[in-house]
């Protein structure tokens, strides 16, 4: 916040940044759980996320007078998450950046087919309880190279729609969407093939891709 | 809509050798469309055309089921949330960045 002895030294500046200030403080005080939750489910981690709100705020705040409301704000502050997300190099362990190929995900035998998410007919939440699939999710997520991962994370996990989701990455809808496939695809085989169930045998095909599926899996 | 006649007319290539050990090209042509078809976005005959493979072929509607429900586990997945005494030094953190530049 700005003191007095700042604003008497610089008295324009000052009452320009006393409003940046409290522009700040309702914009920090409606969005920062928003912002904390999205930033979380792209680091897989508290610490991390925490930094990336962190940096997330100080652009905005650097930004809120050029803000002219084009855009909803959650939409704009997600951009500038997004943006910083991409920026940031931590220590962690991200998943290597590659493009994840639709031909990767192609089923070659029936057992693949016919993998299955071991939730035994329980409703989503319920499952969810279940710590073992939990982790198995965050992990997958977690694998998800990053630019899939935040088209993921923004449209089934944030509810953000295809078109927002487009113009805070910056692509069209139709990229948004074959991003999302693959990201789905992606962590759909991850969650049947950890060996959180039995997936159905394939009696006609070699056990060599459910090898290779199994070992990915459990990186 | 779009993203399902974009693809209506492509015929999925089967001369990798991946796609021959199944074989089933209106399965993969499908496979394609999985998500739009989740979400609500194809047009109506292509549902339709769906929906009827769906009914006789085991192995996708085994496939459809499990990408409805990892779509529903992402939806579902518990919310990380912020301690109020986090937040707070956040906040004083951020505004004190802000200041000493």
């Amino acid at each position: 916040m700005n003191t007095p002895s700042t604003a008497q030294r610089q008295p324009g500046r000052a009452s320009a940044r006393t409003h940046s200030a409290k522009d700040f403080e309702a914009l920090y005080r409606d969005h920062v759980d928003l912002m904390y939750r999205f930033a979380h489910r792209l680091c897989g981690e508290a610490e991390a996320a925490k930094d990336l709100v962190q940096e997330t705020f100080l652009n905005a705040y650097r930004g809120l007078d050029r803000f002219r409301g084009d855009a909803q704000i959650s939409t704009w502050l997600y951009t500038i998450a997004s943006r910083a997300c991409l920026r940031m190099r931590r220590k962690r362990k991200g998943a290597p950046e590659r493009e994840l190929s639709l031909e990767e995900f192609i089923p070659t035998s029936d057992g693949e087919f016919r993998l299955q998410i071991p939730i035994d007919g329980l409703s989503p939440e319920a499952a969810l309880h279940n710590k073992q699939l939990r982790e198995a999710l965050d992990t997958a997520i977690d694998q998800l190279p990053k630019k899939y991962k935040m088209v993921l994370v923004l449209r089934d996990m944030e509810g953000v729609s295809a078109k927002e989701v487009g113009t805070i990455m910056g692509l069209n809808e139709r990229a948004v969407k074959s991003r999302l496939h693959r990201a789905r695809l992606f962590v759909r085989r991850q969650l049947s093939a950890r060996g959180l169930g039995e997936p159905l045998t394939d009696h006609n095909h070699t056990p060599v891709r459910e090898r290779r599926t199994v070992s990915h899996g459990s990186r | 809509m779009a993203a399902g006649n974009t693809s209506k007319r492509k015929r999925p290539s089967v001369s990798t050798g991946r796609k021959q050990a199944h074989g089933k090209a209106r399965c993969l042509r499908i496979l394609r469309q999985l998500s739009a078809y989740i979400d609500d976005e194809l047009s109506g005959n292509i549902c339709q055309e769906i929906r009827r493979h769906l009914g006789t072929c085991p192995n996708c509607e085994t496939f459809v089921t499990s990408l409805r429900q990892t779509v529903s586990l992402c939806r579902h997945s518990p919310s990380p949330t912020l301690s109020a005494a986090s937040r707070t030094l956040m906040r004083k953190t951020i505004l004190e960045t802000t200041q000493a530049r």
